[in-house]
């Protein structure tokens, strides 16, 4: 038997960066390869070189007996092997179907005009042949949340029936009715003797899916294990190099906060999303909510920040001040990290000392006004160090970090202004679990020290191990309430779920 | 080793790329001087032009950076001049008052610089039609003030004793240069500036940083507004009557000149307050060399013709650039 992609000596150079020294891979037919490595190992590249979203400096690639040099994402998706890319892409402007077809429009020509019925027919039946079935064709993207948008993405790659699926870093955008329809494809893909590069940073999550793992680390290829070999701390030192403790969630089981509350949130009410919610965050404590994409727990994190005005309720401060926008949100000491990070986090072509200056300006501000090198260059270092930070240096465009390291600077752009109460939508996206961890301990240090920390998931484990009040919602509604306790099982809290 | 010699071939390479509007500058200038030769006239004359033309277009686009970091644009901005000169004129020639002149002009700059930020921003009328509706009003009241007080001679002036004692090179160079200055200031080391540049990158992100957009459009307007301000007074230093034509294309030559020095027109971080100065004096360079070629032989308004094409392709160069950075990643 013959691989169907064989990627030999690739190398890839960002000026001063090396992101592949000298990779080789292989990809069998009916294997499901899961990559894994720390932020910045170089999965997103070599797999986005396999999918023709950029080109190698080096290296040889045989796709099916044949040289492989795709020309662009489009031609390899058209010619065998389609990728779904770590953040959103989709385009907001249009409808759902226009993203599908977005580059062979032609097809639904009739004498020179779009018929938009066929194309949206073909479209809701790319959706439903993934088991999409809530999502239409006509739909504009814009109306879509994140989880729906990525659903589109694969079905837009499945559709064309490419020999090789790869998946960068995109379970952790999904709640589990959306990995379960990408799982159900993963399956189909082996079945058919077809290939899937999976990447994650989930480590059970990728034992469970994937029949072979390929371990990178500074962009190079360390080990790889077949399914009998799967063991957690193997595949985690050899991901770091060294043996990380092996669990990094809080050790104590007894829920604990202060009197004081930090945060009120009062009968909020906002269309579809929020049916009078009511919730009293307290200075340190770590309050988990988690439900399924559409449970409204989303809304929720921006309401709270003032980004969204509820229809009716209110969300006040320990002093009474109501929060009805953003800035006043962060005069009373409130951060607020996105979960579309890309898009409402970050400035991606931006550099990374704009990024994270420019929340914490009033820092060092002279008079709140006189922005001086002397005072915010140390500020921004001292972000990227404590946070590790992996780039070329301050100035370095965002959009030339990995995924994980965009996180980062998110994280030193809140948390170097000293919020208060910081509400966390998705805080361990695409983060490596070195990062994960240093990011639970940073949480729980800043528990201590009073904070109000809010953290919004779809990652059930994350929750119970971290907060103190896990809070569950469905459709708009709060639904239960659970303490901090050893007993809490994943079963009792899905019921309240679904 | 072979890494540290990588980066630093790159940030060489960086660099070349951030002087390449210098040095198109510099060749402008050589061009000039050639050319000027070449056909027998006098150079100082042309100098004279480029310098008085090229510090008024300075001044207005170093002004409206401002507006144009936050990916916005405002062609009202020659009309505006106008306008704002011929309010000064009036209020001269009753008060006989230069200082009252003065203010007059900076303070109707500056209102009509609030008038289409506000428009803009808090009615949220698209940019593009507000923009050229202040444009042809502004010009139009103008042109009527003008012509009703202006009799026969189809302009209205001030006598030129009053402000010829400014007339001169080093007045201008400093005035040029204090703007300049307050601008580069106000851009890079305040807290207004790097909000506005950030807000030109990713207007969502800088909402959900806490930046009240509509606040500082309207900054970004009253900079303009200075630039303005300051544009028509010296406009009426270099000639002291003013015509409807006076100032005209200063509005689409201010977007021309901007790119020229090399800024995004997207705005964002990369804008810059020097691409005004060099893109604003390497465009009347152009200009005068175009006139000076071209119109002398054939036919007027093909001078235009050649720098609009010039124009869409140092935007397609630019923005070609910029499009290779957005990977989705
Ligand atoms: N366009 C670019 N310009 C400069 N450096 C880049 C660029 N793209 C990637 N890099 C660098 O290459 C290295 C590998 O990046 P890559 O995105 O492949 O990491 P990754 O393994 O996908 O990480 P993550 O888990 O965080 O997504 C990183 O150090 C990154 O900063
Ligand atoms: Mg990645």
């Amino acid at each position: 038997m013959e691989p169907i992609l064989t990627m030999k000596h690739i190398r890839k150079t960002f000026s001063s960066t090396v992101a592949l020294g000298d990779v080789s891979l292989e990809l069998w037919p009916g294997e499901v390869r899961g990559l894994i490595g720390e932020n910045g190992s170089g999965k997103s590249t070599i797999s986005s070189i396999a999918a023709g979203m950029q080109k190698p400096d080096s290296g040889e690639m045989i796709f099916q007996g044949q040289p492989w040099a795709p020309k662009s994402m489009i031609d390899a998706l058209h010619r065998g092997i389609g990728m779904i890319v770590q953040e959103s892409g989709t385009i907001s402007g249009v409808t759902v179907a226009e993203n599908i077809f977005l580059a062979e429009l032609d097809q639904f020509k009739r004498f020179g005009v779009i018929d938009r019925r066929a194309m949206n027919r073909k479209a809701d039946e790319a959706l439903a042949g993934i088991g999409v079935k809530d999502v239409q064709g006509s739909t504009p993207l814009a109306a879509l949340d994140f989880q729906a948008r990525k659903l589109v993405e694969i079905a837009k790659v499945v559709m064309k029936q490419p020999q090789i699926l790869v998946v960068d870093e995109t379970t952790t955008a999904l709640s589990q009715t959306g990995r379960d329809i990408l799982y159900d494809v993963i399956k189909r893909f082996r079945s058919e003797g077809r290939a899937v590069l999976f990447i994650s940073h989930d480590l059970e999550e990728i034992m469970d899916v994937c029949d072979t793992l390929t371990v990178l680390r500074d962009g190079a290829r360390i080990r790889d294990f077949k399914k009998e070999e799967f063991e957690p701390d193997a595949i985690r030192t050899s991901m770091i190099g060294r043996e990380l403790q092996g669990d990094y969630y809080r050790s104590d089981f007894t829920p604990s906060r202060l009197e004081e509350i930090a945060l009120k949130a009062r009968h909020l009410q906002s269309g579809g999303a929020l049916k009078d919610v009511s919730i009293d965050f307290h200075k340190g404590e770590i309050v988990g909510i988690g439900g399924l994409s559409h449970c409204g727990m989303h809304s929720l994190g921006k309401v709270l920040f003032g980004a969204e005005k509820p229809e009716s309720g209110s969300v006040t401060t320990a002093d009474g001040t109501k929060i009805t926008n953003e800035t006043v949100a962060m005069k009373h000491g409130i951060g607020y990290v996105a979960k579309d990070r890309d898009v409402e986090s970050l400035a991606l072509n931006t550099s990374i000392r704009d990024n994270i200056a420019i929340a914490g300006m009033e820092r060092y501000a002279l008079g709140n006004f006189l922005v001086t090198n002397a005072k915010e260059k140390p500020y921004v270092d001292r972000q990227i160090e404590s946070l590790s930070i992996k780039c070329a240096g301050r100035d370095q465009l965002v959009s030339q970090l990995s995924g994980g390291n965009k996180q980062k600077v998110v994280f030193g752009k809140w948390i170097g202004r000293g919020s208060e109460i910081l509400i966390l939508d998705c805080p361990t996206r695409g983060v490596d679990i070195g990062v994960k961890k240093a990011m639970y301990e940073l949480m729980t240090s800043l528990k201590k020290e009073g904070k109000a920390i809010i953290m919004i998931s779809e990652e059930l484990p994350e929750l119970m191990g971290m907060a103190d009040r896990l809070i569950i919602m469905k459709d708009g509604v709060v639904m239960k309430e659970f303490p901090r306790s050893e007993s809490l099982s994943d079963a009792e809290i899905i019921k309240y779920m679904i | 080793m072979a890494q540290t010699n990588l980066a630093k071939k790159n940030r060489t390479r960086e660099l070349l790329v951030a002087l390449l509007p210098v040095a198109a500058l510099l060749v402008l200038f050589g061009a000039l001087c050639l050319t000027v030769n070449l056909k027998g006239y006098r150079l100082d004359m042309y100098l004279k032009i480029v310098f008085n033309e090229g510090v008024v277009l300075a001044v207005v686009a170093t002004g409206a950076i401002f507006i144009y970091s936050l990916g916005s644009f405002d062609i009202s901005l020659g009309a505006s001049t106008l306008f704002s000169a011929a309010i000064g004129v009036m209020v001269y020639n009753s008060t006989q008052s230069l200082p009252l002149m003065i203010c007059t002009i900076f303070g109707v700059a500056i209102g009509c610089s609030l008038l289409s930020s506000v428009l803009a921003s808090v009615f949220h009328i698209p940019v593009f039609v507000t923009t050229v509706a202040m444009m042809s009003v502004l010009s139009a009241v103008a042109a009527q003030i003008i012509t009703a007080n202006g009799g026969a001679l189809g302009g209205i002036g001030i006598p030129a004793t009053v402000v010829a004692p400014l007339d001169n090179v080093p007045f201008k160079l400093i005035a040029l240069l204090v703007f300049t200055l307050i601008c580069v200031f106000v851009f890079d080391f305040t807290k207004i500036g790097r909000r506005l540049k950030f807000l030109g990158s990713n207007p969502v992100c800088a909402k959900l940083s806490g930046i009240k957009v509509n606040v500082y459009a309207i900054v970004a307007f009253v900079m303009a507004g200075l630039g303005v301000g300051l544009g028509a007074f010296l406009t009426l230093v270099y000639t002291p009557s003013v015509t409807p034509t006076t100032a005209g294309s200063i509005g689409m030559n201010i977007l021309v000149a901007i790119v020229f020095g090399g800024m995004p027109i997207s705005g964002g971080s990369r804008s810059r307050i020097y691409a005004a100065l060099v893109g604003g004096f390497s465009y009347i360079l152009l200009n005068n060399i175009l006139k000076i070629v071209i119109d002398s032989g054939a036919g007027y308004g093909i001078s235009q013709i050649v720098s609009a094409v010039f124009f869409l392709a140092v935007v397609y160069v630019t923005s070609m650039n910029y499009r290779t950075k957005l990977l989705p990643r």
